[in-house]
């Protein structure tokens, strides 16, 4: 009984941590509304996409999830640029419980990896909007400038010990 | 004539929103992968020569392989030679994008197409036509670019016709088998002012320089197409427009006429 209790309890911590609320995407090179409408689908497509609330004229989406299912910022991305276009800028919104971060290190946060740039040793709680800074996630412009202030390997490859890890900063 | 291409250039620059779905010729832009679309394409030419009007139908199917290659598959049906509908060929057309800078709303984008085309009509004009005409293949590049809301959109395409089919020769000479295809687009958006949701009805204006010159022979042509079109529920396409010969050193049967398409897209059509 004490057990499940402590397993229920480590599964509610780890969840709290982790549940990101919604993401907003820009997206790069349209106009029209049907090339809006082609991102716009495709994202629906997704299995862990609830809802995509979309502004035609700033080329951007609101997406928000269904419940208990892992968002994966990669299929995100995958999505806009199968619809033939590019991500100009990429947030999440994700309710933090007590997460400490610092400046230039790593956070387990949930099932993610962030690797926070540019912030203030803190702790993190409730919703804070982060941005992506990696590759496919910014315009070419802004990532190639940041290749040159950025100079953790894992900036280039995406990756830390051989597991995804984002860059991000508030 | 020149005074008259650099007016539409001018008018097309000042032009504050514009599309690139283009009427007559394709931009460097590809359609979302996993998509596919369905276009019925009608055309109707006036024979210059026995008045009569040619009624050509060009069912067209349309798939988004990858982000950067999609695929458009025709058959050609013609009222030309008979009074009544004859299928008289097909065409395979590939398009692969090559080159994209984007910003928000703004791109420049390269893309590379080939095309293959099967015709069992007799050889009739000396100009050559791989959709509907002639047998043979394509291949070209096109550059199109949006800057400050506005779409330019032009290619050059080397072509070579082949005999058709059912023995019908291409007898203008093995020389005058190659061209070269040139083509330079506009678009403005009409309506609506703003966007709002997708349910909008979009109005888009177009303005297209089609031209072809023969490589053994010298000589062309240049047509001017003017269009409108209509997107409904941004997933359906309503295109109509004319095709006008400014001038012509070709022999050429039907140059002109009315054009109408009706397309509808299915997103996500195949899981990826």
């Amino acid at each position: 009984m004490k057990r499940l209790f402590i397993c229920l309890l480590v599964f509610a911590v780890n969840y709290t941590q982790a549940q990101i609320t919604k993401v907003t995407i820009q997206a790069s090179g349209l106009t029209c509304s049907m090339c809006s409408n082609s991102i716009n689908k495709a994202l629906k497509s997704l299995e862990f996409v609830d809802k995509v609330d979309a502004n035609i004229k700033n080329s951007s989406f609101d997406i928000s999830f269904k419940p208990n299912e892992a968002v994966d910022f990669d299929k995100l991305k995958k999505k806009v640029e199968g619809a033939g276009f590019f991500v100009a800028n990429f947030t999440a919104t994700i309710r933090f419980d007590n997460v400490k971060i610092l400046n230039d290190s790593s956070v387990n946060v949930g099932a993610n990896t962030f690797h926070f740039l540019n912030v203030k040793q803190q702790i993190l709680n409730g919703d804070k909007t982060i941005r992506l800074l990696d590759k496919g996630f910014l315009s070419t412009k802004e990532y190639k400038k940041n290749t040159n202030l950025i100079k953790a390997d894992s900036y280039k490859t995406g990756l830390q010990n051989g597991n995804r890890v984002f860059h991000v900063t508030i | 004539m020149k005074k008259l291409i650099l007016i539409i250039i001018v008018l097309s620059v000042r032009i504050l929103n514009a599309q690139e779905l283009f009427v007559f010729t394709e931009p460097a832009s590809n359609m979302a992968t996993g998509s596919a679309g369905v276009r019925l394409n009608n055309s109707f030419m006036k024979d210059i020569y026995t008045h009569k009007i040619n009624y050509h139908l060009i069912p067209e199917l349309m798939f988004g392989v990858s982000k950067k290659l999609m695929i458009h598959t025709d058959a050609f049906l013609s009222t030309r030679s008979d009074n009544k509908l004859i299928l008289e060929g097909g065409s395979v057309y590939a398009k692969y994008r090559y080159f994209s800078i984007d910003d928000v709303h703004s791109h420049f984008r390269m893309a590379a197409f080939g095309r293959y085309s099967f015709n069992s009509s007799d050889i009739h004009q000396e100009s050559i036509d791989l959709n509907a005409h002639n047998s043979g293949y394509e291949v070209g590049t096109i550059l199109t670019k949006l800057l400050n809301k506005v779409a330019v959109s032009g290619s050059v395409s080397f072509l070579h016709a082949l005999d058709n089919g059912n023995n019908n020769e291409y007898f203008y000479g093995n020389k005058q088998r190659d061209a070269v295809n040139y083509t330079l687009s506009f678009g403005k958006l009409l309506l609506p002012k703003e966007y709002t949701n997708y349910k909008q009805l979009n109005l888009n204006a177009m303005v297209e320089l089609l031209g072809q010159t023969n490589i053994g022979s010298g000589k062309g042509y240049l047509d001017i197409a003017p269009s409108l079109q209509v997107i409904i529920n941004s997933v359906a396409r309503i295109d109509v427009g004319g095709r006008i010969q400014l001038s012509s050193k070709l022999y050429r049967t039907a140059p002109e006429g009315f054009f109408v398409r009706l397309e509808y897209n299915f997103f996500n059509l195949f899981k990826k």
